[in-house]
């Protein structure tokens, strides 16, 4: 398999094999073996039927039922898995090979191979091929322009701009990917937008003085000084002399036409749109090896190493820097080198808001999704009727990044501990012995005395530093402050005595951490319903006694790691309820690196309505032989988190009105009901199964997501399928089978670091597929 | 036709320019063939903040269903009463107060009520989702009705051109920006919103900057920005050869794009004869920081950008929450006018008069534009029975309105494709017959020649049982 690869010689090796005449027909004898029967002139199944499909695949319309035919294959999806006669792997593999030299060799299935460019389509390189360590092929990626991220430009300092740069990738994973990162004409459009006002800003600060009309021609030497400035200051890096001569010839010419400050400003247009202020550029200039692959040259490194880890130039880190500075970045080992450095003095470092390696937490949100939490629109009528006081899903995130965190500090079993851990974060700042510090001076400062006479004291002050407007006039202004004053003693008057009665009943008081350096702005436990918890407000009785040191354990039969929490939930549910078939595609494909085919354009994708049914009731239309033939990959997975409601509430039960009809209420009505008896309830079917997942041991039945992730968590599948995912978000890119290598070495490294990711991104960053292009 | 056209145009002047003869060379073979549907169709959105209240849109005679029956006071959030359909001529009713300046176009207004948009979140506006119908408040994830009309309809450089007080919602003095921002409105696609001008002056300097500047200063300028064009294409090609197959067929759109954007500038040269005869006189209302000059100036700009045919779309933002109509006596901000309810404003206005003030400084301003447009000949009538005013909040009906009664006022026409006249109530959100924004931008598509898809942006969950597809019968002529 060549998945979008420039692996010519492999490819050029196998049309040289497949065209022999023992293989030559293998494509039409397996389609008479496995699929004639049920696609033939007699059945035509799905109105689909292969005998009448030639080999020529010249013709563009043979060539697409091919494609079709390849990507059933892929798949897995056909033969059907109930059918008595299976092909061997190996012989599935063989005829994918050979439909796919034969499109090559064709020159069709053009369209075919830039979809599978895109990561939702990572998976269907072969997995096992990709780690039966079979593969020789020296690993590369191919030499290339990657567009900046709209992260990166958010870091470049350009006032008020706007990111020109956006994602076409899905929103649902890895986004960030070379070869679907565009630069188009709405983009350079916006790009001149931004320098017209960048320098428009500047004029009006009066940083180009010496261009004032009125001001004599500077001399040829303040003008390439001049260019050099904007150039580091919009390029990001000092020009070399031939590039300020070419754009020193440039200024003249353009000030000739338009005058000093006219000519000056186009020309710095040119530097907004110079390619390398838009593209990072990864030629491979350095040594060419035995193999045609060409190293990355030491800036080259640098600069992809500082893309990956962070979203800044390389000086902007002093530890890359200076490892380049002193020629310390030439081969895999130094490389190795300065990542474990940078990992094991950064990580975790820098402000809470911007912390030193952005890039790392990034990746465990497109992995898991967990911070689209806030995407998908929750009703309020219906929040506030399901027993939600405040749907808070920034603090939902919060909770779950500081559990990553966490869990990365260890760095110890790392993939696993995500997947399975019942000790979680909530309301805390991740850092405990901030947070005890924090507490114990506001515990402190609230128990003290004075605090009243404090309180009164600072409002008087804050209230005298505020300005009269105009129009207020100073009997009003006054009758302001009276009403002011009245409301801040009221207010510490409530806070005094609900840190009392929860320190009288023994509960730590949560104390409203307020946004800084070292934390986010956590105000109180009104959020946290959806773990369960008994939330409170800060003009209530806290109920929960909040531990100031975290993580702490929530029950093992209710939680397990990223995938439970309610943030995963939330962003993989719907605006009304559970989404069961997301979920599911995404342990298919996360977690499984399983392949899934597009949706069918003819499929009706409604569930049917009936308030007298489960939802997952009514996805039992899904069972149907048409439908059931994909969804087995999906619904046996996603439905096992039915034990959860889509706010994140771990359930045991659905409760029925008197009607028949579901009732979804927990307010105080629900209560009542349920108090005088007029609620029936069902236990939650929450079953399901693994299946198909390439690892005999861990399919089979489950009886919860809970068993399901236990299951999944330790397996090499899981492991694995992990990696490939590490590996296309630091290559932009989808593996190739010529990545093979990289592969099995980052696996091997995690493993024998005890499960450490520090170890897997080392591996990964310097191994030939990051360092080699060809 | 041609006879009466001509003296009807004699001595009529536009934006202080007389003129002799129709604005486009579309408009002339459309009038040539007779045939109206080939007229150029425009869209102007006035899409305002803090919702566009209900209560008081509707007709008098006919029964209020946003307001108490027995108190007359108004209802809360999807309070609305309910009923059937509603859909009766205006001529056959007095319009309500807060429309009087429209009473002359009676017959070419349609107000909608009670179209739902739900599922958009975002406490004080919608953002892209009023034009999207997608839950997109501050990135844009999909095309707006404004930007997919614009691609369509708009032959001039511009598919659309859009302006607006301010980038921010809530924050800022004044509440007004000097140049480029984004007001969360319009997007062409997913994550490329459209930047808004804010300043009148670098508006009209940006479209019709031709008509005033001197023939040397145009002529550097168009220099200047050949030599960038051709520099930058020059130094990208010297990339190129470096590049592969694939990397190459994605870096010809980066290098295409110059010659793209020449090719807009081009356009803009080609109209210069129509810029020079319909531009606007610029005035010091272009520079003052007072939202009400702000507002008739982009209403001005708006229309002589259409009749030039620079864009078929324009998208105006007459205001953000932070503004402060100090013009109409009033210091509170939009956002706290929306809080006062029945207590009073600084310039003793109940809340609910001083948001219906708002409101008519911005219907002023429409009523003024359609005048302008109306003076236009164009085919057997006018350019207004080709344009379409729409406006709109981003917020539905009230300040945190909601969003399951979502008002709409049409102005103008689409050469016949939609019924005007009318005040057409839909039945309240979830009953049967109601239909959403999205069926009413599916009208727009259908009267402006775009064939529809069956949806427009995310369904609503709550709407499985209702059918949510399709235009609305009611409004297709």
């Amino acid at each position: 398999m060549f998945v979008g690869s420039l692996n010519i010689s492999c490819l050029i090796l196998w049309m040289v094999i497949l065209s022999s005449p023992a293989v030559a027909d293998s494509g039409m004898s397996f389609l008479e073996s496995y699929c004639v029967q049920c696609h033939g002139p007699d059945k035509k199944k799905g109105k689909i039927t292969l005998h009448d499909l030639t080999g020529d695949f010249r013709d563009a319309r043979v060539a697409d039922r091919w494609v079709g035919v390849l990507e059933q294959l892929t798949a897995e999806d056909m033969p059907p898995e109930d059918e008595d006669k299976q092909p061997g792997s190996d012989e599935r593999r063989q005829l994918i090979e050979w439909i796919e030299a034969k499109l090559v060799g064709a020159n069709q299935g053009a369209a075919y191979r830039k979809k599978l460019l895109a990561p939702e389509y990572g998976n269907w390189v072969d997995h096992e091929k990709l780690f039966s360590g079979e593969i020789q092929t020296p690993p590369f990626s191919p030499s290339r322009l990657w567009r900046l991220s709209p992260e990166i430009f958010d870091r470049r300092g350009f006032g008020k701009a706007r990111s020109p740069f956006t994602y076409t990738t899905s929103e649902k994973g890895v986004r960030d990917y070379a070869a679907m990162s565009q630069v188009d004409q709405s983009t350079v459009q916006m790009i001149l937008i931004n320098a017209d006002q960048f320098l428009e800003e500047r004029e009006k600060r009066r940083e180009f003085k010496e261009l004032e009309e009125e001001k004599p021609m500077p001399s040829e030497e303040e003008l390439r000084n001049l260019i050099a400035r904007e150039f580091r200051r919009v390029v990001g890096r000092t020009p070399s002399d031939d590039e300020k001569q070419k754009y020193l010839q440039f200024l003249k010419r353009n000030i000739k036409i338009g005058g000093k400050l006219k000519g000056f400003k186009t020309t710095v247009k040119a530097l907004f749109l110079n390619p390398e202020a838009i593209y990072r550029m990864e030629f491979g200039l350095g040594k060419k090896d035995e193999h045609g692959r060409r190293h990355l040259s030491p800036i080259e490194v640098v600069n992809a190493l500082a893309y990956a880890l962070t979203d800044q130039l390389p000086d902007r880190n002093q530890l890359l820097w200076a490892a380049y500075k002193k020629g310390d970045i030439n081969n895999r080992e130094e490389v190795a080198q300065v990542v474990r450095q940078m990992l094991d003095e950064q990580l975790g470092s820098g402000r809470w808001s911007q912390p030193a390696l952005p890039r790392i937490m990034r990746f465990f949100e497109q992995y898991f999704g967990f911070d689209r939490a806030g995407d998908v629109f929750k009703d309020n009528d219906r929040r506030r009727l399901e027993g939600i006081s405040q749907w808070n899903t920034q603090l939902l995130i919060h909770d779950a990044k500081m559990l990553i965190n966490h869990i990365l500090g260890k760095d110890e079993d790392v993939i696993a501990e995500l997947l399975t851990t019942n000790e979680y974060f909530v309301a805390h700042p991740g850092d405990n012995e901030f947070a005890k510090e924090f507490y114990d001076e506001r515990i402190a400062e609230i128990t003290h005395p004075d605090y009243l006479k404090r309180e009164i004291a600072k409002a008087e002050e804050q209230y005298a530093k505020r300005k009269k407007p105009g129009h207020v006039s100073p009997e009003e202004w006054e009758e302001k402050r009276v009403k002011w004053m009245e409301e801040k003693s009221k207010k510490a008057e409530r806070t005094l005595k609900f840190y009392s009665l929860a320190l009288a009943e023994g509960i730590n008081p949560h104390p409203d951490f307020p946004f800084s350096d070292r934390s986010r702005g956590i105000a109180d436990l009104i959020y946290i319903t959806p773990y369960n918890l008994p939330q409170s407000g800060r003009a209530e009785k806290q109920k929960w006694n909040w531990p100031i040191e975290q993580p702490f354990e929530l029950p093992k039969e209710q939680r397990a790691g990223i995938l439970t929490h309610p943030a995963w939930l939330a962003a993989w549910s719907l605006n009304d309820g559970n989404d069961p078939i997301h979920r599911g595609i995404w342990i298919r494909e996360k977690l499984l690196a399983g392949k899934l085919q597009d949706v069918p354009p003819d499929v009706d994708a409604k569930v049917p309505t009936d308030p007298h049914k489960t939802l997952r009731e009514r996805l039992g239309v899904l069972r149907d032989e048409r439908c059931w033939n994909c969804h087995h990959k999906i619904n046996p997975l996603g439905e096992t988190f039915e034990m959860f409601d889509d706010w994140g509430r771990y359930r045991t039960h659905h409760f029925f009105g008197e009607d028949g009809e579901i009732v979804m209420r927990r307010d105080r009505r629900f209560d009542q009901l349920l108090e005088e008896g007029k609620l029936t309830k069902r236990k939650v079917n929450a079953t399901g199964a693994i299946g198909g997942s390439g690892d005999a041991k861990v399919d089979g039945e489950v009886k919860d997501a809970i068993e399901m992730i236990h299951r999944l968590g330790r397996s090499e599948r899981v492991r694995q399928s992990f990696i490939r995912h590490l590996f296309r978000y630091f290559m932009g890119r989808n593996e190739m089978l010529s990545d093979s290598r990289t592969l099995i070495e980052a696996e091997q490294a995690y493993l024998e670091s005890n499960g450490s990711f520090k170890a897997l991104v080392v591996s990964l960053l310097s191994s030939d597929s990051f360092l080699y292009r060809r | 036709m041609i006879q009466r056209r001509r003296q009807f145009l004699k001595g009529m002047s536009f934006g202080g320019a007389s003129l002799a003869m129709a604005p486009f060379v579309r408009s002339l073979h459309a009038q040539a063939s007779g045939n109206p549907e080939l007229l150029p169709k425009r869209f102007v959105f006035v899409v305002k903040s803090s919702g566009i209240d209900k209560f008081n849109l509707v007709p008098e005679g006919v029964e209020n269903h946003y307001v108490s029956p027995t108190d007359g006071r108004k209802l809360g959030n999807k309070a609305r009463r309910l009923g059937p359909l509603v859909d009766v001529p205006l001529a056959d009713h007095k319009l309500p107060e807060k429309l009087s300046q429209l009473e002359a176009f009676k017959n070419r207004l349609t107000i909608i009520q009670s179209l739902s948009g739900e599922g958009f979140s975002g406490n004080h506006t919608s953002g892209y989702g009023a034009l999207s119908c997608h839950n997109s408040e501050a990135v844009a994830i999909a095309p707006t009705i404004d930007c997919l009309l614009g691609q369509h309809l708009s032959a001039g450089p511009y598919p659309m051109y859009g302006m607006s007080t301010n980038g921010r919602l809530l924050e800022g003095g004044s509440g007004l920006s000097e140049s480029y921002c984004y007001p969360n409105i319009s997007a062409y696609k997913a994550g490329m919103p459209v930047p808004f001008q804010a300043s009148p002056r670098k508006a009209f300097h940006e479209l019709f900057g031709a008509s005033v500047a001197p023939p040397d200063q145009l002529e550097a300028e168009l220099a200047l920005n050949g030599n960038l064009m051709n520099f930058l294409a020059e130094d990208a090609k010297r990339l190129e050869k470096q590049l592969s197959g694939d990397e190459k067929e994605r870096f010809a759109l980066y290098l295409d794009s110059f010659s793209s954007l020449q090719e807009i500038e081009k356009k803009k040269a080609g109209l210069a004869d129509q810029i020079k005869k319909f531009a606007p006189t610029p005035s010091d209302r272009y520079d003052s920081l007072k939202p009400k000059h702000r507002i008739e100036s982009y209403f001005e700009l708006a229309g002589s950008a259409l009749v030039t045919g620079l864009t078929n779309v324009v998208t105006l933002r007459p205001d953000t929450l932070g503004v402060q109509y100090t013009e109409l006596g009033i210091r509170n901000s939009v956002h706290a006018l929306g809080h006062l309810q029945e207590n009073k404003a600084t310039n003793g206005m109940t809340g609910h008069d001083a948001r219906a003030a708002v409101e008519k400084l911005h219907l002023a301003g429409i009523a003024e534009l359609a005048k302008k447009l109306d003076a236009m000949p164009e085919g057997d009538g006018t350019m207004l029975d080709n344009t379409l005013i729409v406006y709109m909040s981003c917020a539905g009906g009230d300040h945190h309105g909601g969003q399951a009664d979502w008002p709409f006022l049409l102005l103008g026409g689409m050469a016949g494709k939609l019924k005007m006249g009318r005040y057409l109530e839909f039945p309240k959100y979830r009953e049967s017959g109601h239909r959403t924004i999205g069926n009413l931008y599916l009208s727009f598509m259908e009267a402006a020649g775009i064939k529809p898809p069956e949806t427009f942006g995310q369904t609503d969950s709550n709407l499985k049982d209702l059918d949510v597809t399709g235009p609305l019968a009611e409004l297709m002529a």
